[in-house]
């Protein structure tokens, strides 16, 4: 795999870590607006939860996607 | 009293159940002390996602979470956090690790530990460390059995009956069928908590305040402190952040996921389960509902120990059938029952292999290991039943304790994967003095800043193997000719 590859997921990681804890999650320390009935800190996590997981999907294909092996 | 048998009887059939399903799998598992443990190294996707997720789905979710935002608010969703980042250090640890074990034979941390840096005592050391951590994660989904039993049927099932009870059931499939037991129950087990959970995290904002909506509107004009940080209980970000932090990078130093990584037949299906990981904190969602709903309903009266508002909830508020109360405790003692079911058989392992296989079992044949290893399972699972009967603390703090722990083995499995240059006395100074500053640190100083006490160790863990690399003696032996791995 490139560098840049390397490059990219670690600091998909590195985002969605500072995103869930300090200093990334003091913008989103507030109630309001609410989003699907949830206050906007709760919905904040559940946002970085679905991030996480698509980052890591399109980090997975194109690693191991195909038939071509590890 | 016809309620109160109908849920007993609901839950017996279950255990039974749960018995009779793991049993079954024993035809299945090679006799092999490998098949036993690792489960023949040919776990696929499927199974390996449920293993991994009944982890997650333990005693401590379905009582725990609820509790805590119950308790603090907004900091529980450290459990999101935590739950969420942990695939980042499998997804790239984890590949590394399966590839080593399929290459080296490896079944426990301390088999790669004491392989890499050529040292018995390493091994040891990795090996007390994981058991000393795993024993009070045990006692978490013991006194989870207890409580359920104990609060479902009354009191009429008290708390040491209930927790001993469900734990004969675990020890009894551990015992007979190894970890292919554990599969093939998890594959229920796991559907049906995830059922249980959504239905009662749904219906109970329903049943009380119309919907999640609304519950969280009137929260917020009536106690808006528990939406947002630092919650009700004025948890600063800083023990926040930590705590998320150590969990989320010590989550995969646990011996029963660390031996799962062996497990996996290939790199690639490590990394696809690391994929859906973080999907698995939104199973923990509805049960966040479950806590806030609890605030206003139990405003007047606060709970004596919040581990029960779940329970209370379901029992004394909404008024659900006995048949969903019976099917409620099903699905949270399976919770507890298969995370105990893979904690107790891992700490056997790991005592075993690594602690007495080096010392007084030296030499022994394969089937007195085999032996020993059923027996451990037994004695942890008994030993970790004692502490719960001792031990009435917060589930969430006996947990955050362990974790502190079991992250001061990031170093040396750090060093044994990729810094080869790393020396066996480095690590074992930095693991000792984190381990042991950690321990002074939570049970007899207090944490500087307020931040969680295993950040503090890992720290000093870490200064002290770099001033080891820096100021100590080369190894004596050729250790560092040999590359980490090829």
């Amino acid at each position: 795999m490139t560098k840049t590859y390397h490059l990219l997921t670690g600091l998909h990681f590195a985002l969605c870590t500072l995103a869930m804890i300090w200093p990334g999650a003091l913008i989103a320390n507030r109630i309001e607006p609410t989003v699907l009935g949830l206050p906007f800190l709760f919905f904040w996590y559940t946002l970085w939860m679905l991030l996480l997981f698509v980052g890591m999907w399109v980090a997975f294909v194109i690693r191991h996607g195909g038939n071509h092996h590890e | 009293m016809s309620d109160t048998a109908i849920v007993i009887g609901i839950t017996l059939v279950y255990l039974v159940m749960v018995l009779a399903v793991g049993l079954r799998a024993r035809g299945q598992a090679s006799s092999s002390l490998e098949g036993y443990v690792a489960g023949g190294r040919h776990v696929g996707v499927v199974i390996l996602f449920f293993i991994l997720g009944a982890e997650i789905f333990s005693a401590f979710a379905f009582l725990g979470t609820p509790g805590w935002s119950y308790q603090h608010g907004a900091p529980a969703f450290y459990i999101l956090a935590y739950l969420s980042l942990v695939p980042i250090t499998i997804w790239a640890l984890g590949p590394r690790v399966a590839k080593l074990g399929r290459e080296r034979g490896y079944l426990t941390q301390g088999d790669m530990i004491a392989d890499h840096y050529r040292s018995k005592p390493l091994g040891m050391l990795a090996g007390v460390i994981g058991v000393v951590a795993l024993v009070p994660y045990l006692t978490i989904q013991i006194a989870g059995a207890g409580l359920l039993f104990q609060a479902a049927t009354d009191g009429a099932v008290p708390f040491w009956l209930g927790g001993l009870l469900a734990f004969l059931v675990v020890a009894a499939y551990v015992f007979t069928s190894g970890l292919s037991g554990i599969g093939w129950t998890n594959l229920v087990q796991g559907v049906m908590m995830i059922v249980i959970a959504w239905f009662l995290g749904l219906a109970i904002p329903e049943r009380l305040y119309g919907g999640v909506g609304e519950m969280f509107s009137q929260l917020q004009q009536q106690a808006p402190e528990y939406l947002t940080m630092p919650g009700a209980t004025g948890m600063g970000w800083g023990y926040f952040s930590t705590a998320v932090l150590v969990s989320a990078f010590g989550g995969a130093m646990w011996p029963h996921l660390f031996m799962k990584f062996y497990s996996a037949d290939s790199g690639k299906t490590l990394r696809k389960v690391s994929v859906f990981y973080p999907l698995y904190a939104y199973l923990l969602v509805p049960l966040l509902f479950i806590g806030f709903a609890g605030i206003l309903a139990f405003a007047d009266a606060p709970l004596e120990r919040s581990d029960t508002v779940l329970l209370r909830m379901v029992m004394d508020v909404a008024n659900f059938s006995p048949w969903v109360i019976g099917l409620m405790l099903s699905g949270a003692l399976a919770a507890a029952m298969s995370t105990g079911a893979n904690l107790a058989h891992t700490a056997a392992v790991v005592l075993v292999r690594d602690v007495m296989g080096p010392t007084v079992m030296k030499g022994a044949s394969e089937k007195a290991t085999i032996g020993a290893t059923r027996w451990s399972v037994l004695g942890l699972s008994l030993a970790a039943y004692g502490l719960a009967l001792l031990n009435p603390g917060s589930l969430v703090m006996i947990l955050l304790t362990a974790y502190g722990l079991i992250v001061q083995l990031f170093p040396m499995v750090i060093g044994a994967l990729f810094m080869p240059t790393l020396r066996r006395a480095s690590v074992m100074a930095g693991a000792l003095v984190g381990s042991l500053g950690y321990l002074l640190m939570d049970f007899v100083w207090s944490s500087p800043f307020g931040w969680h006490a295993g950040v503090w160790a890992m720290l000093l863990n870490i200064v002290v193997v770099a001033a080891w690399q820096r100021f100590g003696r080369p190894d004596s032996d050729v250790s560092l000719t040999r590359p980490a791995s090829r």
